[in-house]
């Protein structure tokens, strides 16, 4: 009798795993305990808290909070499989480390959300980064910060920099090459209109050129290896603003697809004055010009830079 | 005055009225107002000579005088008047270009005396006009041309009256008479009754000095109103034109001519130091243009092209009339301002520097990451150039803390520029310059002087001998080399003046722009 009562016991637990499994299976989100108590009255807690606890060591269901309540959700067979050698801190790291999605996390986040010690968290990574399930992305921003984000992940644009950068380096010589030839092509433009056209108010209409243009005209160049964007040929634009070469102005127009109900338009303009007096004497970019002074070292009669430039 | 100033200022006076007058100035400028004889004990100079140099000095418009408490006469210089001497040059030239060759001539004429009366100046300048005139043969001009011309000058206000004395109960002079209305200052003679000595124009010719008695040549002939030069309506003149020429570069000519069609009509209407001029109606300009440069409508299609530039110089400000315009003559010297600062950073530090300079000026206020991420330079080079920007006080800081204890890894540092600052740095920066110039020059001419006066000579003596071959023979005293080394000179001299007019241009654009901010912080408060 004993013994047949004990083998039942068994049986039964077994067969509450795959129900309990079978429950998991059919709602995806999880299920919570209440559940569980409706599906499978005949088990009671400890029955429960046995079967619980033996699949979350399987590594075959997460134990997830939902606000107060505890919910039970099968794991994906392949996520599951992965981390299957690793322990439970390991798990948690990834877990985290899988949340941050593509921006990546700092380490000291992960020490912050896992409360580990920064030891283990060091070789806790290290292990992950053998397995190749995770990889650290050096931050544009700050060069020695590391993030670590998932292996098969593409690293996201805030952190490596956009079309701009190229393994972690500025592309200097890049945006120096688009800002010339935005600006030629403006240039043309602008010239075209004033031959073209006599009425001042008409040429100064059709020498504006929309953000639409510059940027087709861009791509067919093919000077890029990249594909660039609308923004990416307005912040070019905005250095020639801030050059001084260009303006800007915008007109109301169509409302595109992407929402704006204006049009950017940008032209090409002559500084409003030639180069200033004052630096067209050596004595504006002298660098020792608080030392000059009459009789001194240094002072206007005795000036090399003054006999230079009188050579000329 | 800054120390700059001063040192122009002592120069100007060393160079045209010689080392006395200078020493006497120097004091002045270090102490003004003071009485005669501290003045002549500080400057170890005789009462007579201080006298002498005091008078050459007011006669100048240097120099003015008042009545201190305790009765006795007080001296004081305005360097402002020193500094006005460096324009000279271009007052004689704007003269010539608005009425000809004998208002040239006059002006030049008052310039150099300082005060003049009308008929003394009216007889110099037929003098030399003829004299010009005769040998090449043209027909002389007469004497009520030459009146028309200097009316001219004084119904446009470019010259104006001398302050009249005013006489203590001894029949000293204790002062000069300020008149409140202004018209009286331009107020012309009537010439009917130029000939007599009359005092119906005015009290007699102003005298220097109390302590003086009649010093001075009797120049009392005719109407005894002295003139001098108004130095405000001719920088009025200058502050239009700048205006003008930055407009016709930024659009095109027609919109020069218009606006400067504008400022003519806006020259009597509108107050002197006024920061908007009063609103000019569409058929005003239109009849002010002149006939033929423009239809009516291309006329109002360039207003309002001129109204939408960047720029911002005009504003449309009613609709009666056909459109009212007002032209900002702040907004005007404050974008000419920030063109001269910028052209001084690009040449100075680099045209990224530019580009980082107009982020600031464009966005007033920027955090260092902000400015990286605008300027599209690398982190490292954006990062050295701002703090070289910093370090030559181009751009400050202003810092906005998140806690109250400050901590600097918890504070904003914003990035900004102050117009007014870096304009009064670059002033400064100009007028040494500009000392260094003329010093420069100054030491040129004495190194070469005795070669320049041979030529001179030689110059001379051949322009007075008839026979050509003695003409050549003293031509070729002056040997190849010393030729070349006199053309050099000459070079070298006409660069430096050429530098000197340029940072001239920059100063008074710096300068109009100061006082107009001043003059806008007095208004405000």
């Amino acid at each position: 009798m004993a013994t047949a009562a004990v083998k039942e016991e068994p049986i039964e637990e077994v067969d509450f795993e795959t129900r309990f499994i079978m429950l998991c299976q059919a709602s995806p989100e999880g299920i919570t305990d209440n559940v569980i108590q409706k599906e499978l009255p005949q088990c009671d807690t400890k029955q429960r808290m046995t079967i619980v606890n033996r699949l979350l060591s399987m590594g075959k269901i997460d134990l997830l909070k939902s606000g107060s309540k505890l919910l039970y959700r099968l794991k994906d067979p392949d996520s599951a499989s992965q981390v299957k050698g690793g322990d439970n801190q390991e798990k948690l790291v990834y877990q985290i480390i899988k949340d941050a999605g593509n921006k990546g996390i700092w380490i000291r986040d992960i020490r912050f959300k896992c409360n580990l010690l920064l030891t283990q968290v060091n070789k806790i990574l290290k292990n992950l980064e053998t397995k190749k399930l995770i990889k650290a992305v050096k931050s544009v921003a700050a060069s020695k910060k590391k993030v670590y984000m998932l292996y098969n992940l593409e690293p996201d644009r805030s952190v490596t920099g956009g079309a701009w950068y190229s393994d972690q380096d500025f592309e200097s010589e890049f945006v120096e090459v688009l800002n010339q030839q935005c600006f030629k092509y403006l240039e043309q433009r602008a010239a075209a209109a004033r031959e073209a056209k006599s009425d001042p108010i008409a040429q100064r209409n059709a020498s504006f050129t929309p953000l639409e243009d510059v940027w087709k005209y861009i791509s067919e160049l093919g000077i890029s290896k990249v594909q660039l964007s609308k923004e990416d040929i307005e912040t070019i634009l905005n250095t020639l603003i801030y050059d001084g070469k260009v303006e800007r102005s915008l007109v109301a127009g169509q409302a595109t697809a992407s929402g704006d109900g204006y049009v950017k338009l940008y032209r090409s303009v002559q500084p409003l004055i030639p180069t200033t007096g004052l630096m067209r004497m050596p004595c504006g970019a002298c660098p020792v010009f608080d030392q000059c002074y009459e009789g001194g070292a240094v002072s206007p009669t005795t000036c090399v830079y003054m006999k230079e430039w009188l050579e000329i | 005055m800054t120390r700059r100033q001063h040192d122009v200022c002592r120069f100007l006076l060393f160079q045209q009225f010689g080392e006395q007058v200078s020493v006497v100035g120097k004091y002045l400028l270090q102490k003004s107002p003071s009485p005669l004889h501290l003045i002549s004990s500080e400057t170890h100079l005789d009462t007579e000579q201080v006298k002498k140099i005091l008078c050459i000095l007011i006669q100048q418009n240097i120099v003015t005088f008042g009545q201190h408490k305790r009765g006795f006469i007080e001296y004081s210089i305005r360097t402002g008047e020193i500094l006005n001497r460096l324009w000279f040059p271009k007052y004689i030239y704007c003269a010539k270009t608005l009425y000809g060759d004998a208002a040239e001539l006059l002006l030049e004429d008052v310039l150099q005396r300082g005060q003049v009366q009308m008929s003394k100046v009216i007889e110099v300048v037929m003098q030399r006009f003829n004299e010009a005139l005769e040998t090449s043969g043209k027909q002389k001009i007469s004497e009520s041309f030459v009146v028309d011309k200097f009316s001219n000058l004084v119904r446009t206000h470019f010259l104006q009256r001398c302050l009249d004395p005013i006489k203590s109960d001894s029949n000293k002079v204790v002062g000069l008479e300020v008149s409140e209305e202004e018209e009286t200052l331009y107020r012309l003679p009537d010439l009917s009754r130029k000939r007599k000595k009359s005092h119906d124009d005015g009290p007699p010719a102003k005298r220097s000095k109390s302590e003086v008695e009649g010093e001075r040549p009797a120049d009392d002939e005719g109407d005894g109103i002295f003139w001098r030069v108004n130095n405000e309506r001719f920088h009025q003149m200058f502050r239009d034109q700048a205006i003008v020429q930055a407009i016709s570069s930024k659009i095109d000519r027609s919109a020069g001519e218009v606006l400067r069609a504008m400022l003519r009509v806006s020259e009597v209407k509108t107050a002197g130091m006024a920061t908007v001029t009063t609103p000019i109606s569409v058929t005003e300009i239109f009849n002010a243009l002149p006939k033929d440069l423009m239809a009516r409508p291309l006329l109002e299609t360039y207003l309002s092209l001129i109204c939408d530039d960047s720029t911002n110089f005009l504003s449309k400000v009613g609709d009666s009339g056909g459109g009212m315009y007002s032209i900002n003559i702040y907004e005007a010297l404050a974008q000419l301002v920030k063109a001269h600062i910028e052209s001084v950073v690009q040449e100075r530090f680099g045209s990224k520097c530019l580009r980082i300079f107009r982020v600031l000026l464009l966005k007033k206020h920027l955090e260092q990451k902000q400015i990286e991420d605008f300027v599209m330079i690398s982190a490292k080079e954006a990062k050295d150039l701002l703090y070289t920007l910093f370090s030559e006080n181009f751009i400050t800081t202003t810092e906005i803390s998140k806690t109250p204890d400050h901590a600097p890894s918890r504070t904003f540092f914003l990035f900004t520029v102050n117009i007014q600052h870096v304009a009064s740095m670059v002033l400064n920066r100009c007028y040494k310059a500009l000392y260094n110039a003329m010093v420069k020059k100054e030491t040129e001419v004495n190194e070469h002087r005795r070669l320049l006066d041979k030529q001179e000579r030689m110059e001379a003596i051949a322009a007075s001998v008839e026979d050509a071959s003695q003409r050549d023979e003293i031509l070729n005293t002056i040997t190849p080399s010393e030729q070349e080394q006199i053309i050099k000179v000459r070079r070298t001299i006409q660069m430096l003046d050429h530098s000197e007019l340029q940072i001239c241009e920059g100063i008074f654009i710096l300068e109009m722009y100061l006082m107009y901010f001043k003059q806008r912080q007095k208004d405000k408060s």
